[in-house]
């Protein structure tokens, strides 16, 4: 250990990234390849009745055009393949915006002009696309990945009729879309039954798994498949999952015989990959006059579809964070005419800001600091207290929420009234089974391989960190290779889970490999370390040597460059998903002339276990609440009544925060390790920060204002 | 039901729009095939001429990645509204996804490759990575593009400027306030 692991060290793809080297998805040249472009439905709900290509085939550069009537034939996968139906296998319509025709071409221009020659007819019926529109066909649906979508802890009914205290409030949130600025893309490249996709992928292990599944009715097996995502554009869940296009691609490439290549538009981007559904909650709270919480009701009801049932976005902070006998969950879906929905950052935010936003109504009632509230709730014992007590310590000193006059309106600054909120944050992270191989060259240098992504969170360089900590190496003679499935199976980069999965074999691998090296130098009458105890023999910055005698010293480069063959080790680790916390304060301006709303400032304290590289962790939370404020103030997708159609596919009409829109966010970190983690004590972390942001926003607004809002986007028009 | 389909699509509009700007702005007027309308144009971009043969529709974003294979600049929404596409025309930040390739004959392109010196990165580019002001990397070429002009222009006055003036890129991993620092970093670095 030389002190690399937890410094805020400058990202290794750094150079890559800001050359324009770095290579996406979509960046890679594939000799010959051709140019494909989706045709989507304009109808949700019925049936293609007539569908005529001749005009598109007749036009310049076209080689294909694929429909229901023609593609290739493929086997339905399954989880993580969402949405409980394959496009183009038949004429049934799900929703709108669903692949009816897949046009492939010499050129991107002729692809994309050829599709507007495809006619398509339907028979078209009327979609549901509002969950207000079927509000009676509510259901609880099966348990999802093994998860039940009810739980009861005491008798909830009975304690909140009893209670001293009640508030009882309905929260809401509108679907709303992952927008990474890479949009999705892959490539296939075919080489008899073997095939390579350049995908832009959050789990490569996860998508080949579902490509090989989708063509084992050709024979092809998991071996066959390769998926290479070096470097993904963002992602944030929209890229977890894998979806028709990509399968849809693949299919065209065989049959076409040549590699082909789809970019999804950003407009398709909003049908073709999955979104955070519409949310109506229900919740009853209840509560001695001490604001000791002893009911919780909480029934959440979001937008399903009609082939898929799962529930993304759980009430786990309902059930977790406050320690309440009585609590009853139920995650209950309504079947609507839309797209699946899935997994979008920080999932849990849905149901977090329902709960954080009632207990500052609750703290408000009872005239009790929501601070003080929070802290009177915190579990005595376990794994969900750890240390956020001290989170909101230091986050309310950094703030200064001492000085917060609690009565709403009270606070003014020129011609706004200056609002001051605070929300827990929370998040459930998961672990997924990894490896990772590490070589010991010839030159003394050293190379990980992980088949895990980066998506931006600083994989590449807290692996090097770790790794080149392990061996005791410069981290310059360290390189990180991810994004091959012929690495080592490795995470998905989702769930918060890459860095508690991943650093635990990283670790191991270099521990293992520097054990190597020196049991080869003391095995060496060449080393001056010949003879020496393996054990005493200590590694830093590339040396080797006892210790306390750093002039009897051999390097990496001499023991490996003597033994003539690279070490290669594999590291392996389980770990256990969990939960990290942490607190956020939130200063809001509110102008009561235009009814303008702006978040002034953000301070967060947070308690992620050990803090592997804090430049890194820091920009996961800047990240994070800049998304809580995108969630607060302006995220939402607008689906038309009638067609079930997105009236705002584009970045000008679904507004995502800019530079301009953003404060600057202080944050701090407890840094103490988790007991309980195997990666070096870090606990999973990227989506925690943001959780709480929305209720912190809401809080303060009502703290400005004096008006409770709860439901989201909290836009202008709210309030006026 | 039939989806209803105006005579003219998007792309029929560009494309006649494009003849006509081609036609009007060109000193040399490229020769235009009749198969399509696939002509051959010169391209000079970081400081190098390309010849390359494409359609008038080509927007210059396209050029650039599917034709000269500089897949630096990034394509996110292909209509103007995140930035990922920023490149330097004649010194000037413009988004190359709403401009044709042959329109920018003659004009002096500038991409995210063509920035560092060899081995020496361009100072925004080195206060981009000390600033950490990225994550993903995919809007990045496209912000560093648009704060070479930036500080260019002068809008680096304050850090409530550089927001402003920096608003046209979005970053949605959200590294905004290290965009800002780095943003202010190189322009203090920089001999304007
Ligand atoms: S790709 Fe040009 S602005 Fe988005
Ligand atoms: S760094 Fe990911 S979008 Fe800006």
């Amino acid at each position: 250990m030389t002190g690399l692991v937890g410094r805020g060290v400058a990202r290794v793809d750094g150079r890559a990234k800001v050359t324009g080297a770095a290579r996406y998805a979509a960046d890679n040249e594939v000799t010959g390849v051709l140019h494909g472009h989706l045709v989507l439905s304009t109808v949700a709900r019925g049936e293609i009745t007539e569908i005529d290509t001749s005009a598109a085939l007749a036009q310049p550069g076209v080689v294909a055009v694929y429909t229901h009537r023609d593609m290739p034939r493929l086997t339905l996968p399954s989880f993580p393949f969402l949405k409980g139906f394959l496009p183009l296998q038949d004429a049934r319509i799900h929703h709108n915006g669903q692949p009816v025709a897949y046009v492939v071409a010499e050129t991107l221009e002729q692809a994309q002009e050829a599709a507007n020659h495809v006619r398509v007819r339907y028979r078209a019926e009327r979609p549901t696309a509002h969950l207000a529109d079927a509000l009676g066909e509510a259901f609880l649906p099966r348990p999802f990945r093994d998860r039940p979508n009810e739980f009861t802890r005491g008798d909830a009914a009975a304690a909140l009729k009893a209670a001293e205290v009640r508030i009882e409030q309905d929260y809401t949130s509108p679907t709303m879309h992952h927008n990474p600025i890479e949009p999705h893309t892959s490539t296939a490249v075919w080489n008899g039954n073997s095939l390579t996709l350049y995908e832009s992928a959050q789990g490569i292990i996860f998508t080949r798994g579902v490509v090989a599944k989708a063509f084992e009715g050709f024979g092809v097996r998991l071996e066959d498949v390769r998926i290479i995502s070096p470097y993904l554009g963002g992602g944030f869940g929209a890229k977890g999952p894998t979806w028709p296009h990509t399968l849809i691609n693949a299919a065209a490439a065989r049959a076409i015989g040549r590699p082909v290549k789809v970019v999804l538009t950003r407009a398709q981007m909003f049908t073709m990959n999955g979104h955070r559904a519409e949310y109506r909650r229900s919740l009853r709270i209840g509560a001695t006059r001490q604001g000791v919480l002893t009911a919780i009701v909480d029934t959440s009801t979001g937008q399903l579809t009609r082939t898929e049932e799962s529930i993304f976005n759980t009430s786990d902070s309902t059930l977790n964070l406050y320690a309440c006998p009585n609590v009853h969950v139920r995650q209950m879906g309504i079947r609507l005419d839309l797209p699946s929905s899935s997994y979008m950052r920080s999932p849990e935010t849905t149901a977090h800001f329902g709960l954080e936003t009632a207990m500052d109504e609750l703290a408000h009632e009872l005239g009790i600091d929501p601070v003080e509230l929070r802290i009177r709730n915190l579990p005595a014992t376990g794994n969900t207290g750890n240390h956020l007590q001290e989170c909101y310590r230091m986050a309310a000193k950094a703030f200064g929420w001492a000085r917060r006059d609690p009565r709403p309106r009270s606070m003014r600054d020129g011609n706004e009234y200056v609002g001051w909120g605070v929300a827990t944050e929370t998040h459930t992270y998961s672990v997924f089974p990894s490896s990772a191989g590490l070589t010991v060259g010839v030159d003394g240098r050293a190379t990980l391989r992980a088949a895990t992504q980066e998506i931006g969170t600083g994989t590449y360089t807290v692996i090097t960190q770790v790794v080149a900590d392990g061996l005791g190496m410069p981290i310059e003679h360290v390189t990180t290779l991810l994004g091959d499935t012929t690495y080592p199976p490795a995470s998905l980069s989702a769930a918060s889970a890459t860095m508690a999965s991943v650093i635990g074999p990283a670790s191991h691998a270099a521990q293992s490999a520097r054990d190597a090296v020196i049991a080869l130098a003391v095995a060496d009458p060449r080393s001056p370390l010949h003879g020496v105890p393996a054990q005493d023999v200590v590694a830093e910055r590339g040396y080797l040597f006892p210790r306390g005698d750093r002039g009897r010293r051999d390097t990496y480069h001499g023991v490996m460059s003597r033994h003539g063959r690279p070490v290669e080790v594999t590291g392996s680790k389980q770990n256990t998903g969990g939960r990290s916390h942490g607190a956020v304060f939130v200063e809001v301006r509110f102008d009561p002339r235009l009814a303008a709303l702006r978040v002034s400032r953000v301070v967060a304290a947070y308690d992620p276990g050990r803090v592997l590289n804090h430049r890194t962790a820091h920009g996961q939370v800047i990240g994070g609440v800049t998304w809580g404020i995108g969630f607060a103030l302006m995220e939402h997708t607008v689906v038309d009544r009638n067609t079930a159609r997105v009236v705002n596919p584009n970045l000008s009409t679904y507004l995502v925060p800019v530079c301009a829109d953003t404060p600057s966010v202080e944050s701090f970190f407890v840094d103490r390790p988790a007991e309980d983690s195997t990666a070096l004590g870090a606990r999973g972390f990227g989506e925690t920060p943001g959780t709480g942001v929305p209720a912190a926003i809401s809080n303060a607004i009502f703290h400005a204002t004096g008006r409770r809002l709860r439901d989201v986007p909290f836009t202008q028009d709210k309030l006026l | 039901m039939t989806p209803q389909r105006s005579a003219y699509t998007r792309r029929t509009v560009l494309k006649s729009t494009a003849a006509a700007t081609a036609v009007t702005h060109l000193t040399s007027a490229p020769a235009i095939a009749d198969d399509g309308g696939t002509s051959e144009i010169t391209l000079s971009v970081n400081g190098q001429r390309h010849r390359v043969a494409v359609e008038p529709r080509v927007t210059l974003l396209d050029a650039l990645r599917e034709r000269l294979g500089l897949t630096g600049t990034k394509k996110g929404c292909d209509r103007g509204e995140c930035g990922a596409c920023t490149v330097l025309v004649d010194g000037e930040r413009i988004k190359s996804c709403l401009t044709l390739a042959v329109m920018r004959q003659g004009a002096e392109i500038t991409t995210v490759e063509g920035l560092a010196r060899g081995e020496e990165l361009h100072p925004v580019q080195e206060a981009f990575i000390r600033r950490d002001a990225f994550q993903c990397g995919a809007c990045t070429p496209g912000q560093i593009m648009s704060a070479v002009a930036c500080i260019n222009e002068g809008h680096t006055g304050s850090e409530a400027e550089i927001r402003e003036w920096m608003s046209g890129n979005l970053c949605r991993c959200a590294a905004y306030q290290n965009i800002v620092a780095a943003v202010a970093d190189a322009a203090k670095e920089t001999p304007r």
